[in-house]
C-alpha cells in the first residue's frame, strides 16, 4: 500500500471498524481514521485526514508523542489511559492502544491507534466508591468507617464513624503518621506500611484483617481497606475504609474455641457419642465409644448405623435400627434403654438416644447418636426397686401410724393402714386433712416447738403427746418425725406415730403375763434354768437360785457350774449338755446326782430340752430337775429293809432247817434207839438203850431250849431300846466272870471311857457281852494267859467296841463263812455248842447292829460290835 | 423176823469188807450204825470219828502207813471243826485207785445239801450215796457193800 494515500477501499473498510480506531504515518499525520474513532472524538465537523496529530489534538501531550515515535521506530506495543478534557471542559478518558503499521514487507509505515472511551466506566467506578462511603458513612449499624487522604494537601480525613472506631473525639485531626501508629505493632502495623507504600508506588489497593489499638487502649479488629487514587499518572491521594469487626472476630473466636471445646468434648465425654448422615452412616464417632468396643475409627466412620459392631443380635434388630433412623431424620427424637457388647462381647445396658440435628431452617441435617452406660443405673434402679418396695412393706405393714406430709403446706400426702386403724381417717380423707389437724397445739407442746426441733435437727421426738382421731376424740401417742427434701427443693415430714394407750395396755398385760409365769416358774417344785451354749445359766426359778445359793436372779448372770458344783459333777452336767445340744434329742427324766461345792449330794430327775434357734442350731438348753433326794433316801431305806427283810428271811429259812435237822436228828435217834429197843432181848443192852433215850431225850429239850432262845430275839426285833452305860455294863459282867476269869487267868484291859453310853436293848447287851468276854477267854492259846482288851471307837454313825484276844484265832478262810452258823464250832472245845455267836449275831441285828471280824489263827482274833445309835 | 430174808442176803453180800468208817459227831447215830454193822457182821475193823478233821487226817495216816483206806464210809454233814463237805473236798483229793462206797447220812432236808451231793457225785469216781437219818436196818446191808 502507498504511503500517504488512500485506499478508498481500505478506508471504507476501516470507517467501518466497531472500534475508534486511527491510522497515522511516520509524520503523524492521520491516514484512516474509522467513523467511531472521529465521533469518539468530536472530529465530525473538522478534516482529519491528511492533518497531523497535533493539528487534530492541539494540547497532546510530549509524551504521547514519544510513546508514537518509539512504535516507528519499532518498540512495540504501547498502551495507556489518557484523560481528555473536551471542549466543555468535561473529562474523557481514554484507554489507549498503539500498534505498529507494518507494510507488505514489514517495515513499520506508521502507527495504529485504538482508542477505548472509558470515561463511563472510570466515573462508574468513582460513582460506585463515592456511593460506598456514602452508604458507609450511613451505616452506623456495620461500623463502616471512610478516610480519604488528599496527597497534594497532606491531609487525612476521617469520618466519624472512623473516629469512633479509633475512639477519638470528633474533633480529633489524624496525619497518616499517627493514623498507621494505630495500627497494633508488629503484624499490623507492618501490614498497613507495607500496603501504603504499594498502594502509592504501584497502584494496588489493599483489604486486611488487621488490629488497631484505638485511643482508649482498647484492641479491636477490622477490616482496613483502601486505594490510591491516580490523575495523570499522578497521585492524588488515597481513599479507605474501615469495618470494626472485633465482634465478628471475638465470635469466631469464640466458635473456634467452642468447636475445640465440642472436639474434645466429644472425644472425651463419657458418653458414646456419634454424628450420622440422614441415611444413618456414621460421619463421626467418639473416642469412648470406639475404645468401649476396642474399634478403630475406619472401622465405624462410613460404615451403616445398623453394621455397627456393637449390635448383640444385628440380624434381629438392624430393621428396627433402620426405623429408629428414619424416625429421627424425620424429626423425633428416639430415646431407649438398649443392651450393647463391649470388647468382651460382654452385654451392657446402655440409655441411648438418636437425636435429629437441625440448622437454621428447621430442616434436619444430621442425627446426634448418644449412648450412657448404666449398668450402674440399673443396678441401683433395681436397688431402689427393692428398697422401695421393701420400704412400701413396711410403711403398710408397720404396726406404728405413719404419715407424709408436705411440711410447708402442712397437707397430708400420704398415710398406712396403721394411720387408718389409729385414727379413723381413710385414704380418700387425707386431702382435706391438715398436719395441724392432727396434731393439736396443747399446753405443754405446741407445734412451733416440733418445728422449730425439726429445723434445727432434721428430727424430732419421739416426744408424748396427743393426736386427734376422725370423731375428734384425742389419744396419746409417742411421736417422732424425720424431716427430708425432695430433689425439687419440696420439704416432706414423716410423721410415727405410736398408740400409746395401746402399747401400755399391752405392756401391762405382758408385764402381767410375765409375773405369772415367773410366779408359775418360781413356784414349781422343779429347778428351771436356762443354760447359753457355754453351760453358764442365764435365767433360774426361785428353786434353781435356792438351790445355788443365790438371792438375786442376775447374780446368776456370768456364773457357770463350777461356781456352784464339784468338778465331777460339773464334768458329768457338761457332758450331757454338750449331748444335748449337739445332738438336738432332749435328755428325759434322767437321774442325777449333783454335788455342791460344800460337799451336800442331791439327787436329781433332770430333763434337758434344746434350745434350737432359728437357723436350726443350739443356741442352749431348757433345764427341769425335780430334787428326788428324799423318795432316793426312801427307796434306799426301802431297799435296806427288803434286804434285811431277806436276809432275816432267809435266817429263817436256815432257821427252819436247822429246827428241823435238830428235831430230825433227836427224832431219828429215837426212832433208832427205840427200834433196837423193840427187837433187844438181852436186858443189858435194853437197859443201855433206855439210857441212851433219856440222854436223846435231854439233848431234844436242850436243843428245844436253844430254839426257844433264838426264836425271842427273833421275834422281838423291836423291843424298846434305851441308853446304857457300856462302862458299867462291862464291869457288872466281867464281875459275874469272875471265878470263871481267874481259873483261867484271864486279864480284861478296859479302854472304854467311863461316860460311853450305848443305845441298846439292856439285855442283849448283857448276852452279847458275856458271850465276847466268855469266847475270848475259852477259846484262849493254851501256851499263854488270856488278854482281853476292849475299846471304843466311831465309824459312820455307830458306835463300835472292838473286843482283842490273844487266842486261837480262826482261820477265816475256811471258816468265815459259817461263823455265826447255828451250831458251828470250830475248836476242839468240849465246851463248844455252836449257839454263841449265832444268837449274837441275831441279838446285834435286832437292834441294827452289825458284826464284823478279823482274826488270825494261833494269834488271836477282834470282834467289832457296831450299835446303830439311831433306831 | 426179817431174819432168815437177813441171812441170806448177807451171805450174798459179804464179800468181806476190809474196814468200815463213822463220821459223826453225835454218839447215838455212830453208836446205831455200828449195832447194825456188828448184825450183818459187815466188817472186823469200824472206825469212828467225831468230826471231818479226825476222819480225815485217820485216813491220811492209815495210807500212809499202807493199812489202807476204808471201803465204806458212813458221812455225818452237820460237824463242828470239819463238815461233812469239807471232809468230802479234801477226800475225794486223794491219790485213790479204789472206788469207795460213801454213804452220806443226815438229818438235814435242806434242798442246798441234796445240791451239794449232786455236785460231788459229778467230781468223783466214787460212790456217793445219800440217806436221810433214822437208817434202817433193811437198808443197811445195801449200803453196805463195795462199791
Amino acid at each position: 500500500m502507498l504511503r500517504g494515500t488512500q485506499d478508498s477501499l481500505d478506508n471504507n473498510l476501516i470507517k467501518q471498524l466497531p472500534y475508534a480506531t486511527a491510522f497515522i504515518n511516520s509524520d503523524l499525520e492521520v491516514v484512516h481514521a474509522s467513523d467511531r474513532w472521529i465521533s469518539e472524538f468530536d472530529l465530525e465537523e473538522k478534516e482529519v485526514i491528511g492533518k497531523t496529530l497535533r493539528q487534530i489534538f492541539p494540547d497532546i501531550r510530549n509524551s504521547w508523542k514519544k510513546d508514537l515515535k518509539k512504535v516507528l521506530k519499532g518498540g512495540g506495543k504501547t498502551t495507556d489511559i489518557e484523560c481528555f478534557l473536551d471542549q466543555n471542559g468535561q473529562e474523557h478518558w481514554f484507554n489507549w492502544t498503539n500498534s505498529p503499521w507494518h507494510d507488505q514487507k514489514g517495515a513499520i509505515i506508521g502507527v495504529i491507534i485504538q482508542t477505548e472511551d472509558i470515561t463511563n466506566e472510570i466515573f462508574d467506578s468513582a460513582k460506585l466508591e463515592k456511593l460506598e462511603i456514602l452508604l458507609n458513612d450511613k451505616s452506623e449499624i456495620s461500623r463502616i468507617g471512610s478516610w480519604q487522604f488528599d496527597a497534594v494537601k497532606k491531609e487525612l480525613i476521617w469520618c466519624d464513624i472512623t473516629k469512633e472506631i479509633h475512639e477519638v473525639p470528633l474533633d480529633y485531626k489524624p496525619n497518616i503518621e499517627t493514623a498507621i501508629s494505630f495500627y497494633k505493632e508488629g503484624y499490623s502495623r507492618n501490614t498497613i506500611a507495607m500496603a501504603v507504600d504499594q498502594a502509592m508506588v504501584e497502584g494496588k489497593p489493599w483489604n486486611e484483617k488487621l488490629q488497631l489499638v484505638t485511643a482508649k487502649g482498647n484492641e479491636i479488629w477490622v477490616i482496613a481497606a483502601g486505594k490510591p487514587i491516580f490523575k495523570d499518572d499522578k497521585f492524588l491521594g488515597l481513599i479507605g475504609t474501615f469495618q470494626d469487626i472485633t465482634n465478628d472476630i471475638i465470635s469466631q473466636r469464640k466458635n473456634e474455641e467452642q468447636e475445640r471445646l465440642f472436639q474434645s468434648i466429644f472425644n472425651s465425654s463419657y458418653q458414646f457419642t456419634g454424628i450420622l448422615d440422614l441415611d444413618g452412616t456414621f460421619l463421626q464417632i467418639n473416642e469412648t465409644a470406639l475404645d468401649f468396643a476396642d474399634l478403630k475409627e475406619k472401622d465405624v466412620v462410613g460404615k451403616k448405623f445398623w453394621d455397627a459392631y456393637w449390635w448383640p443380635i444385628p440380624d434381629m434388630i438392624r430393621d428396627g435400627l433402620k426405623t429408629v433412623v428414619k424416625a429421627a431424620a424425620g424429626g423425633e427424637i428416639m430415646r431407649s434403654e438398649i443392651v450393647v457388647l463391649d470388647k468382651n462381647q460382654e452385654i451392657v445396658p446402655v440409655d441411648f438416644s438418636l437425636k435429629p440435628i437441625f440448622d437454621k431452617k428447621k430442616k434436619v441435617t444430621s442425627l446426634l447418636a448418644e449412648g450412657r452406660m448404666i449398668k450402674e443405673m440399673v443396678v441401683a434402679r433395681e436397688k431402689l426397686k427393692v428398697s422401695e418396695k421393701k420400704f412400701r412393706a413396711l410403711f403398710e405393714l408397720s404396726p406404728i401410724a405413719i404419715n407424709l406430709s408436705d411440711y410447708d403446706t402442712g397437707e397430708i400426702l400420704e398415710i398406712n393402714s396403721a394411720f387408718t386403724e389409729a385414727l379413723g381417717f381413710g385414704n380418700e380423707e387425707i386431702t382435706n386433712l391438715k398436719y395441724n389437724s392432727l396434731v393439736p397445739n396443747t399446753k405443754n407442746l405446741k407445734l412451733n416447738q416440733i418445728k422449730e426441733i425439726l429445723e434445727k435437727e432434721g428430727t424430732f421426738g419421739p416426744l408424748e403427746h396427743e393426736l386427734i382421731r376422725k370423731d375428734g376424740s384425742t389419744f396419746k401417742a409417742s411421736l417422732s418425725g424425720s424431716l427430708v427434701e425432695t430433689k425439687k427443693g419440696k420439704r416432706l415430714l414423716w410423721t410415727a406415730a405410736q398408740d400409746l394407750t395401746e402399747v401400755k395396755r399391752k405392756e401391762k398385760q405382758i408385764n402381767e403375763e410375765k409375773q405369772l409365769l415367773r410366779t408359775l416358774i418360781d413356784n414349781l417344785p422343779l429347778n428351771v434354768y436356762i443354760k447359753d451354749l457355754e453351760s453358764r445359766k442365764v435365767l433360774v426359778n426361785k428353786a434353781e437360785m435356792d438351790y445355788c445359793g443365790i438371792k438375786q436372779h442376775d447374780d446368776i448372770i456370768g456364773k457357770s457350774d463350777s461356781d456352784f458344783y464339784d468338778d465331777t459333777s460339773v464334768k458329768i452336767s457338761r457332758e450331757e449338755d454338750l449331748q444335748v445340744m449337739n445332738t438336738l434329742t432332749p435328755i428325759l427324766g434322767k437321774e442325777t446326782i449333783n454335788i455342791k461345792k460344800d460337799g451336800k449330794l442331791t439327787t436329781f430327775l433332770t430333763s434337758k430340752i434344746p434350745l434350737i434357734g432359728e437357723d436350726g442350731e443350739a443356741k442352749g438348753l431348757i433345764g427341769i430337775s425335780m430334787d428326788i433326794s428324799d423318795l432316793k433316801r426312801k427307796e434306799k431305806e426301802l431297799q435296806d429293809l427288803i434286804s434285811v427283810t431277806s436276809v432275816q428271811n432267809k435266817q429263817l429259812i436256815n432257821f427252819a432247817h436247822i429246827v428241823s435237822h435238830n428235831l430230825r436228828s433227836h427224832s431219828a435217834n429215837f426212832s433208832m434207839l427205840l427200834e433196837f429197843l423193840v427187837n433187844e432181848t438181852d436186858e443189858t443192852e435194853k437197859e443201855n438203850l433206855v439210857k441212851m433215850l433219856t440222854e436223846a431225850s435231854d439233848n431234844l429239850l436242850e436243843t428245844l431250849d436253844n430254839l426257844n432262845e433264838v426264836v425271842a430275839i427273833s421275834t422281838n426285833v423291836n423291843l424298846e431300846k434305851k441308853p446304857v452305860n457300856l462302862l458299867k455294863k462291862i464291869s457288872a459282867v466281867e464281875q459275874n466272870l469272875s471265878a470263871f476269869l481267874k481259873k483261867n487267868n484271864a486279864q480284861i484291859l478296859n479302854e472304854i471311857p467311863s461316860d460311853t453310853k450305848v443305845n441298846v436293848v439292856p439285855a442283849y447287851l448283857d448276852s452279847i457281852l458275856m458271850n465276847f468276854m466268855t469266847n475270848a477267854v475259852k477259846y484262849k492259846d493254851p501256851q499263854r494267859d488270856p488278854v482281853v482288851k476292849l475299846s471304843l471307837d466311831l465309824c459312820d454313825g455307830y458306835k463300835v467296841l472292838s473286843i482283842t484276844d490273844n487266842g486261837l484265832g480262826i482261820d477265816l478262810d475256811k471258816y468265815g463263812a459259817k461263823l455265826y452258823g447255828m451250831y458251828k464250832t470250830f475248836h476242839d472245845n468240849p465246851d463248844a455248842r455252836g449257839i454263841g455267836l449265832y444268837i449274837t449275831k441275831n441279838q446285834v441285828e435286832a437292834m441294827n447292829g452289825k458284826i464284823t471280824v478279823s482274826s488270825e489263827p494261833g494269834k488271836g482274833s477282834t470282834f467289832n460290835i457296831h450299835f446303830n445309835e439311831k433306831n | 423176823m426179817n431174819l432168815e430174808r437177813d441171812r441170806h442176803l448177807i451171805f450174798i453180800s459179804m464179800k468181806k469188807i476190809r474196814a468200815i468208817s463213822i463220821i459223826d459227831d453225835d454218839p447215838i447215830t455212830v453208836f446205831g450204825i455200828k449195832k447194825m454193822l456188828s448184825s450183818i457182821e459187815a466188817s472186823e475193823h469200824i472206825t469212828t470219828y467225831p468230826n471231818g478233821k479226825e476222819a480225815i487226817d485217820g485216813i491220811r495216816l492209815s495210807l500212809e502207813n499202807g493199812s489202807g483206806v476204808p471201803e465204806v464210809i458212813f458221812l455225818d454233814i452237820n460237824m463242828p471243826i470239819m463238815d461233812g463237805w469239807q471232809f468230802l473236798e479234801e477226800f475225794i483229793a486223794l491219790p485213790l485207785k479204789e472206788r469207795i462206797r460213801i454213804n452220806i447220812v443226815t438229818s438235814s432236808i435242806d434242798p442246798a445239801d441234796k445240791q451239794n451231793w449232786e455236785c460231788y457225785k459229778e467230781k468223783t469216781h466214787h460212790l456217793l450215796d445219800y440217806k436221810n437219818k433214822p437208817i434202817r436196818r433193811s437198808d443197811i446191808l445195801e449200803i453196805t457193800r463195795v462199791a
